[in-house]
């Protein structure tokens, strides 16, 4: 492969292609046909040439204009039809009705004029495939729509200099209705008050119960991972029921934000658990035997050697089981209640909350109260976007291969979070 | 790590050698640490054991005034009428709101996730990934907000015409007009809701199917959705009915979103299209924020405790089919 | 063989698109002309000329790594299936490049069929349906089905052992059965040419045996294009041979190509020589 000086023009020339193999009648069974031999003497193939004039890539089965065609087709005479048939003649009103109706008279015409030109498996499967991407386009859709449309209801009536240090005091006592007077500083406090307190609960329990599913293997930890599994799937709602009926309807405690961290922690604790449970998994087992070979015991093993190197995945789970928790509503109303006045001692009486502004300000009859809500619940998506992109950061592996092919299970981690998805039994070790 | 070492005699015939047992001698601070963790994970167990004792606890005594008039009468927490009180128009409007937003979300959420494991390409697949795991990380009340100020407004005129052409089918027809804060709105949002959690899963499952296979019907000239169909679809299956039936437990539950979307009427009513209806998390969510004191509480607590014991079934049901499927145990090869 | 219709005229001469012309069960001729590969970017596979001749088999031999599976993948279009991906050059079945405009995948997929390193039969269906699966995608329909699957079977010398259990899961059989169920689903759609990537390297020797004879045997019928690392095996099946070889750090090339026993009698190049005498790779 080394030889070289010869240049590219070899190729074409070399190989005979013959025509008259493909004209023989029938195949010959024999040993080897007689005449002259079709192609046979293969000779060596060209030295590489250096420097190199390589063919540019063909795009096979690119999307091409007559695919294009055929979309836009049937797009516009859907958009005809649907017209005709559906606006004039059932007086179809608002513009949802109509999008519908002219989509899947949009996924007609495709098919026809795809089962037209081309044939049927392929217009089944072009329709198929507009309808994932569209389905697929849909979701992303509402996504960005919802970001981009708080931001916009929010971000053109906020008084900065209000909004972090100020409560809804002053509103209270009728001073003034402008927005420059209240602000939202009673739920920011509260808010990060609770959920500080439920991660400071919630976290080490988690990790605690994830080394023992994971490393301990102690009796009974197959019933712990169903109801972990089975806990994830508790309504926030009953979360927030059962602190009442435990704590405050015994008056253990009052309504405080102290008891909204506690059901906060209900919510928190399964996913935390899962997902470091997740993470302890992929830890190699041979850093634990070449720990205990060394003589090391097991807690040593597990806090110097196996945490450590979870470390990015224990960081991901405790900034998304913020993300989780910090925008929960319905557990909130029946613990910390919420308040209009800064409330800074998390142990006793109403507290506000971020959700718990929004819920009550957006169906308040006023204008003001309105703009507060949709301030707040931006400050609340920030803060859960900003989370979720550090979480990105924190669970992408670092060092080698920043681009490639995504791990599995770092995307999984991210998903396991929000989504209950079950914890697998793993095989023993 | 207990070290079980088992000693199988080499020679069936020779004299068996007593097996050695290798008990491990936990130092003290292991013992601490062993105690620790499995003292937590015993509290894991004794919370999910509190969660359903204490509610069905506060709850007995509305249960013992109503008896099992709770699940066949219809009525909101009224002071005075206490007796009267039921969840059947709840439990009917929950199982309602479910229902649309499982026709409407698990077919978009299977759809984004074949698109996310079979079309999208390579490059933009994980942030296309990352933004559907966004949309579970936003918080229902912001969903909530957008469909009470956004989506409702258009869907009303959706619901108009289809009470006007579609009212042959019983659900789909209106008695009393206003078609806004209706079980169709709701569980519209809620359909939206649910879409990250059936994608994630169904995407997890599908790109779990054999490369073998979808080569070897690729190079038998199947198009794109026959490969899917041949190979993928029937692979995933177990996991794509876990997936929805997780999405219906997520669905039963929700409770703010639908609380900001439904008027909140007590009658069981099958006309979806129209105002009214309410789901058992709402009727908790409405009445607790207004009752505040303990009469009509216990009707709550013991409302909670359905809500826990149907998603707790529906959520342990679905868990199990997920890891049968996701182990592979459907499928042998 | 019902299904059959005119031959449509073929050769340089009559470069149509075989799209729509049901000439299946013609065994074809394929022309590659200057075939390159890349994958996310990197050349694995330069400038590859190749003719593999009608009703004959030719071995595609080489050290790991050399670009062989690559360029048997690119014969009948699913290099394309792998992302990152890429290809240049042109393959020509009877003449028309199966990567020319308008051409489309799976219609070439269904001329050039494909068996596959791992058997790889759809666990789902039983034997029969296993068999039938290509025409389904096509949505041909065979005049008697039960025909079309004996005929498959017997042809991949399966028939006889499971004529009584055709209602069985594919998943079910051995793993040498497993692959001769893939040929016999392969021929089942009458391909014009059949590409085999390592067809017997997961399988025990008397499988393998079993499986080379089927392919001596459907050698009339098939232009058949074997990718193999047994040297013996390249020997017993092959009418012609070509040798692929890829320096390190270099794309893959082929080296030297022809009738079998001249690369294992008396090979031009001597690394042709080193390799089918076991002295490297």
């Amino acid at each position: 492969m080394i030889a070289d000086g010869t240049t590219q023009s070899a190729p074409e020339g070399v190989l005979v292609t013959t025509t008259s193999a493909s004209t023989q009648s029938a195949p010959v069974h024999e040993p080897r046909p007689p005449g002259p031999p079709p192609s046979g003497e293969f000779p060596e193939s060209p030295a590489p040439p250096r420097p190199r004039r390589l063919p540019s890539p063909i795009r096979p089965g690119a999307f091409g204009a007559e695919d294009a065609t055929i979309l836009v087709g049937a797009a516009v005479s859907a958009l005809c039809l649907v017209w005709i048939v559906f606006y004039q003649l059932t007086s179809l009103s608002g513009g949802l009705g109509f999008l519908i109706c002219w989509y899947l008279a949009f996924l007609g015409l495709t098919w026809l004029g795809t089962a037209q030109v081309i044939e049927r498996q392929v217009a089944t499967d072009r329709v198929v495939a507009v309808v994932v991407v569209s389905a697929a386009a849909l979701v992303i859709g509402i996504i960005i729509f919802i970001v981009a449309w708080v931001t916009y209801k929010a971000v053109p009536t906020i008084h900065w200099a209000a909004l972090f240090t100020k409560d809804q005091k002053s509103f209270q006592l009728a001073e003034s209705n402008a927005l420059d007077h209240v602000g939202i500083l009673h739920a920011v406090i509260g808010t990060f008050e609770q959920v500080l307190l439920a991660v400071a609960i919630g976290v080490p329990f988690a990790v605690a119960t994830a080394i023992y599913l994971n490393e301990v293997r102690g009796f009974g930890s197959r019933t712990v991972r169903t109801v972990v599994t089975a806990m994830s799937g508790t309504p926030s709602v009953v979360a927030g029921v059962f602190i009442y009926s435990m704590l405050i309807l015994t008056h253990v405690i009052s309504y405080s934000g102290f008891a909204a961290s506690l059901a906060l922690v209900v919510i928190l604790l399964p996913s935390v658990t899962r997902v470091v449970e997740e993470v302890l998994r992929v830890v190699p087992s041979g850093l634990r035997e070449a720990s205990q070979a060394l003589g090391a015991p097991e807690w040593r093993t597990v806090w110097s050697v196996v945490l450590p190197t979870a470390r990015s995945g224990v960081v991901t789970a405790v900034l998304l089981g913020i993300a989780r928790i910090v925008g929960e509503t319905a557990p909130l109303l029946f613990t910390a209640v919420g308040s209009q006045v800064l409330n800074l001692n998390p142990l006793s009486g109403d507290q506000g909350a971020l959700p718990l502004v929004i819920w009550s300000d957006v169906r308040q009859p006023n204008a003001v109260l309105i703009d507060l809500a949709f301030q707040a619940a931006f400050v609340l998506m920030a803060f859960v976007l900003i989370l979720f992109v550090l979480a990105r950061i924190f669970s992408r592996p670092k060092g080698k291969g920043g681009k490639g092919r995504a791990r599995p299970e770092e995307d999984d981690l991210m998903a396991r979070f929000f989504v209950p998805i079950p914890i697998e039994e793993s095989e023993s070790r | 790590m207990a070290i079980d070492l088992d000693l199988a005699p080499r020679r069936p015939q020779a004299p068996a050698p007593t097996p050695i047992t290798v008990t491990r001698d936990y130092s003290t601070p292991d013992k601490v640490f062993r105690w620790g963790v499995q003292a937590s994970g015993l509290g894991v167990f004794l919370l999910l054991v509190a969660i359903g004792s204490f509610l069905a606890w506060s709850g007995w005594p509305a249960f013992k005034v109503a008896g099992w008039g709770f699940f066949t009468h219809s009525g909101p927490v009224l002071v005075g009428s206490h007796a009267n009180f039921g969840v059947l128009a709840s439990l009917t409007g929950t199982v309602e709101v479910a229902f649309v937003a499982m026709v409407f979300g698990a077919p978009v959420a299977i759809c984004t996730a074949l698109f996310l494991s079979e079309y999208a390409p390579l490059r933009s697949r994980r942030s296309l990934i990352a933004m559907i795991d966004l949309a579970a990380a936003i918080p229902s009340i912001i969903f909530g907000l957008w469909a009470f100020f956004e989506l409702q407004p258009n869907v009303v005129g959706l619901s108009t015409w289809m009470s006007r052409h579609l009212a042959f089918i019983p659900f789909f027809k209106v008695t009393s007009p206003p078609l806004n804060a209706s079980i169709f709105i709701a569980g519209l949002v809620v359909g939206i809701m649910i879409v990250p959690i059936v994608a994630s899963i169904c995407r997890e499952v599908f790109s779990l199917a054999p490369a073998g296979e979808r080569e070897a019907a690729l190079a038998l000239g199947a198009s794109r959705w026959q490969m899917i169909r041949t190979v993928v679809l029937p692979f995933g299956r177990g996991g794509m009915i876990g997936a929805v039936m997780l999405g219906l437990g997520r669905a039963l539950e929700e409770t703010i979103a639908v609380t900001i979307i439904l008027a909140g009427s007590y009658k069981v009513t099958g006309q979806i299209l129209q105002h009214g209806g309410s789901t058992i998390s709402q009727l908790i969510a409405i009445n607790f924020n207004q009752s505040g004191g303990a009469l009509g509480v216990h009707d709550l607590l013991l409302c909670g405790f359905v809500l826990f014991l149907l998603t707790l079934v529906i959520n342990l049901a679905a868990s199990a089919i997920v890891n049968r499927s996701r182990s592979g145990a459907g499928v042998d090869l | 063989m019902t299904t059959t219709l005119p031959t449509a005229p073929t050769g340089p001469g009559h470069p149509q698109p075989f799209t729509g012309t049901r000439t299946l069960g013609e065994p074809g001729q394929i022309d590659a002309e200057g075939v390159c590969a890349w994958f996310g970017g990197r050349l694995v596979l330069e400038t590859v000329n190749l003719t593999m001749e009608q009703s004959k088999v030719t071995a595609l031999i080489g050290p790991s790594g050399c670009g062989k599976s690559t360029f048997l993948r690119i014969l009948n279009r699913m290099h394309e299936v792998v992302p990152g991906a890429q290809l240049a050059g042109s393959v020509k079945l009877d003449g028309v490049d199966i990567y020319g405009p308008g051409q489309r995948a799976m219609e070439t997929r269904r001329h050039i069929g494909m068996v596959f390193q791992k058997p790889n039969p759809f666990p789902a269906m039983t034997i029969a349906e296993n068999v039938l699966a290509g025409l389904k995608f096509s949505r041909s329909t065979p005049g008697d089905k039960d025909d079309l699957v004996q005929e498959a079977l017997t042809k991949a010398g399966l028939w006889n052992e499971v004529k009584d259990r055709l209602g069985e899961l594919g998943g079910a059989l051995s793993g040498g059965q497993q692959q001769r169920l893939c040929i016999a689903r392969s021929l089942a759609v009458r391909p014009r040419v059949l590409l085999m990537d390592e067809p017997c390297s997961a399988l025990d020797p008397t499988s393998t045996l079993r499986i080379e004879q089927t392919i001596k045997e459907i050698a009339d019928e098939v232009t058949v294009v074997i990718v193999t690392h047994n040297m013996q095996q390249a020997q017993r099946v092959s009418d012609y041979c070509a040798f692929f070889l890829a320096a390190e750090n270099q794309p893959g090339r082929v080296i030297e190509a022809g009738r079998t026993e001249m690369i294992f009698g008396e090979p031009t190049d001597q690394r042709t020589f080193d390799y089918v005498n076991g002295q490297f790779g």
